[in-house]
């Protein structure tokens, strides 16, 4: 049945987390990672009348993602990356794993945007093909063969020697 | 059965049917190169989740949450089954006038942009002002008027008028403006490409300008507004000359 609208402001808060962490994987700095995450939240808000009662909300969401990221945001962080340089990745807990993730991490960055996306989803937030596949808007074909690609580039790009 | 990389990816992502998953592991069982491939694999998809799990575990900023629980929603009274369907309602939908009690709860205070497309706005159609994508965006009657209308030369009747137009410190143009419809709202905007979006609205300015010859001169706009033109002003006011001549550029 149809969520209240409440209840569905309560599941994006739950939700909030994932969407950062989907954000980062898309932008490169966490500031822009959390517009992203604060416009697609606001998007969906605005569209919750589209959210379909058999959809996930994170396939939803990530869907409005990806299309304010294309949109807006991906402009945006570039007309200002002008005068705010590129953050290195930042924040990262672990000691003796930390140049691992750094090096996953910018492996990442590396790719072009659609692998990363596909990866993203599929390897990162555990989506199925065929989720994966509506939030890009893609026949499922195209997703997989995307990350196929995304995959062997990040393979190659982590065995180079440092 | 060959196993080829595609079968291997869809085995390790779990997506395959439970008989061609036994039969990639029968074959996994039996060779050691296609272990390793799994192996790898694995490996790849659990150092992806560990290089971005950490975001899960850093506080999450208070904005983010604030966008959640007061971001203006759409509506959702009506159960909607299918994107059909609601495409469906949309086109039904007819334009309404504002009405009263959507404002008057805020009406006794300044209400700023954001404030503002936080507590009431919903997506409307053919409304003077819609929100979109977070902001609030002039559309119909008041873009028309933004981008047509000059405070020197405009009829007493006007469902707008507009009030002061000047540069802003972005180097931009912006106006301001009286909706006479409704509870009447003063409001600046500000150009912005082809788009007016609204900066700020204040409901309640609307008595003072229905049915008189209301010709708005900064000393008669809302203080509240006074104080938005104040931060945003750069130099003067535009008079009759340096209106038209804007409008003649398109406010660009």
């Amino acid at each position: 049945m149809d969520r209240t609208i409440d209840a569905l402001r309560e599941d994006i808060v739950q939700l909030v987390p994932r969407l950062r962490r989907f954000a980062r994987t898309i932008a490169r700095n966490p500031h822009d990672a959390d517009d992203l995450a604060q416009i697609t939240i606001e998007r969906a808000l605005a569209r919750c009348e589209q959210l379909r009662p058999d959809s996930r909300l994170e396939s939803w969401m990530f869907g409005i993602m990806r299309n304010a990221w294309i949109d807006e945001v991906r402009a945006r962080v570039r007309r200002d990356r002008v005068f705010a340089p590129e953050e290195a990745a930042a924040n990262v807990g672990g000691e003796h794993d930390a140049v691992n993730v750094l090096a996953i991490q910018s492996a990442m960055q590396r790719l072009p945007e659609e692998q990363r996306m596909a990866v993203s989803l599929v390897l990162v937030e555990g989506l199925s093909y065929k989720e994966a596949a509506e939030v890009m808007e893609v026949p499922i074909g195209t997703l997989t063969s995307r990350l196929a690609r995304g995959r062997e580039a990040l393979a190659a790009l982590l065995s180079e020697p440092a | 059965m060959i196993i080829t990389d595609e079968i291997l990816m869809a085995y390790v992502d779990d997506e395959l049917e439970t008989e061609a998953r036994a039969a990639v592991e029968t074959a996994i069982a039996e060779s050691p190169e296609l272990a390793r491939r799994v192996a790898r694999q694995q490996e790849l998809r659990r150092q992806l989740r560990g290089a971005f799990d950490s975001v899960l575990k850093e506080p999450v900023p208070d904005r983010l949450i604030d966008a959640a629980r007061r971001a203006p929603a759409g509506r959702r009274d009506a159960a909607v089954t299918d994107l059909d369907r609601a495409r469906e309602k949309k086109s039904e939908r007819t334009p309404r006038p504002w009405s009263w009690p959507e404002w008057s709860a805020i009406a006794a205070s300044v209400v700023l942009g954001a404030v503002l497309s936080q507590t009431m706005l919903r997506p409307f159609t053919a409304e003077p002002i819609v929100a979109r994508d977070g902001r609030l965006l002039a559309q119909d009657v008041l873009a028309r008027a933004l981008s047509n209308q000059l405070s020197a030369d405009q009829s007493a009747d006007a469902r707008v008028a507009m009030g002061l137009s000047f540069r802003s410190k972005d180097g931009g143009y912006c106006r301001t403006f009286v909706l006479r419809d409704g509870p009447g709202l003063a409001g600046i905007a500000c150009r912005e490409g082809e788009s007016w979006p609204v900066e700020v609205v204040i409901p309640g300015a609307a008595g003072a300008t229905q049915g008189s010859e209301y010709a708005m001169a900064g000393s008669e706009l809302p203080v509240a507004l006074l104080k938005e033109i104040e931060e945003r002003i750069d130099g003067e006011p535009l008079d009759a000359a340096g209106e038209a001549a804007a409008r003649l550029d398109h406010w660009r």
